[in-house]
């Protein structure tokens, strides 16, 4: 239990920290990934409801907290995020990394239509179209990419935590 | 009732509750829970500004064989700008004296002597794509206050939206809640960021009077109605006159002063007066 507290506690300051500085720089089509909501899709696959909605809620924070006009807006989204997309792991071969990218790639939608439509559309600056083209779709695109790495990371960690799991239930 | 508490749906039903509380806390401009939320991200700001500095150096390396051959061909350009800036600057001076005195004759009272200018680095940008904040490493500390005008040398470029001790948040004029009132050639018109125009580093010009004749070119200043800026900030300059249907629906797109894509110094400018105010207070 302590480790994963600090696995996951690592995993987060190090991707806040690369979503805040590095990724500026490396835009594709002046679009940015976001790793921490691939990092919450990944987990939640793999580790279940509980763990998701938990990791969705500290990444969430995480964001809310580096940028981000309200406390607690990302926090919320990214918790149910991972909750549902948890919550389905079950039904589902989860080692086949093609469905982490298909999830990414729904919780990308999602996630970035919520956003746009709470803070800018609902106050009246922009339609509802052009987003899409914009921003969602290259960074669903881009965050799909990259959650394939990511879940490479994770699917080792999650073997060592259920290795771990096993380890202490003997004793 | 014990199972209740216990459920797991009435866990989530409670944590949704405390955030949607929260949230609503938290738009209120300078509430405590912002500045909650802002310690939190404290930990994170001297990492952000080693990799903030190591970007600045490794940016460096890559386009060094690329700039040798533009600085053979900026060098002769800046020399002969040198030249003529040298007379300029004789000009100046004398101009300069010569305004002093005037202004003294006529009693003006110099709008930026009231400011105490703090020099800060961009150490964050915002993680998302749609909003045009960014973190400096001058914080509370350093006096910043919320509301006070960013610059560079060259312009306008945002205001202090949320502070923290180390760092502060600045939302820049071309975010899309960001508005400014602007002064063209004495016509007051509003200033603000779009979010088909922010990734192109562009401002869109609204509620332009009819009477006023723009033209591109065009130099927009802040016009110090609003009470955040200070009057007479350059912004931008006119790029594009759009016209729409009626004359009304009349817009121009602006292109600032300032490129926020190699934005990397800014100065916060602390009104000093207010200062003591809030010094008084304490006391």
């Amino acid at each position: 239990m302590r480790r994963k507290i600090v696995a996951y506690s690592a995993c987060l300051f190090v991707l806040g920290l690369i979503q805040s500085t590095v990724l500026d720089y490396i835009k594709v089509f002046n679009v940015k990934p976001n790793l921490l909501l691939a990092f919450v899709v990944v987990t939640a696959l793999l580790r279940g409801n509980m763990e998701g909605a938990v990791i969705g809620f500290l990444s969430g924070l995480c964001l809310d907290v580096i940028s981000g006009k309200l406390i607690g807006f990302y926090t919320l989204l990214c918790m149910y995020i991972g909750l549902i997309i948890g919550s389905v792991n079950k039904r589902l071969y989860r080692e086949n990394f093609l469905i982490a990218v298909f999830f990414t790639f729904v919780a990308t939608f999602t996630y970035e239509y919520t956003v746009y439509f709470f803070s800018i559309f609902l106050k009246g600056k922009g339609d509802l179209l052009f987003p899409l083209k914009a921003v969602i779709l290259p960074e669903a695109v881009y965050n799909c990419v990259l959650s394939i790495p990511l879940f490479i990371i994770m699917l080792k960690l999650h073997y060592a935590f259920e290795d771990a799991g096993r380890a202490s239930r003997k004793y | 009732m014990l199972r209740l508490f216990k459920s797991k749906l009435f866990i989530l039903a409670l944590v949704t509750i405390t955030v949607l509380v929260i949230i609503g806390i938290s738009s209120r401009a300078g509430s405590a829970v912002n500045t909650v939320g802002n310690a939190l991200g404290t930990p994170l700001n001297p990492f952000q500004k080693a990799v903030a500095f190591l970007e600045s150096k490794v940016g460096g390396i890559f386009t060094y064989f690329e700039d040798m051959k533009q600085l053979k061909k900026e060098n002769d350009e800046l020399r002969a700008k040198l030249d003529e800036l040298e007379r300029d600057s004789r000009d100046l001076n004398r101009l300069r004296e010569e305004n002093k005195m005037l202004r003294e004759t006529l009693n003006l009272k110099d709008q930026f002597s009231d400011y105490e200018s703090i020099g800060g680095n961009i150490i964050a940008k915002d993680v998302g794509n749609w909003f045009n904040i960014f973190t400096i490493d001058s914080g509370t500390k350093d006096g910043v206050v919320i509301d006070s005008p960013v610059i560079t040398s060259k312009g306008l470029v945002g205001s202090v939206y949320q502070t923290g001790p180390l760092s502060s948040k600045v939302i820049s004029i071309i975010d899309v809640e960001s508005a400014v009132s602007a002064m063209v050639s004495n016509y007051i018109v509003i200033v603000r960021g779009d979010i088909t125009l922010k990734d192109q580093g562009l401002l869109r010009m609204d509620r332009i009077p009819v009477e006023l004749d723009l033209k591109v070119g065009d130099t927009v200043e802040t016009s110090g109605v609003g009470g955040i800026f200070p009057k007479g900030i350059l912004i931008g300059k006119v790029k594009e006159i759009r016209q729409g249907s009626t004359e009304l629906s009349r817009y121009a797109v602006v292109e600032p002063a300032v490129d926020f894509r190699r934005l990397r110094e800014v100065f916060v400018l602390v009104d000093k007066t207010k200062n003591i105010e809030t010094g008084n207070e304490e006391r």
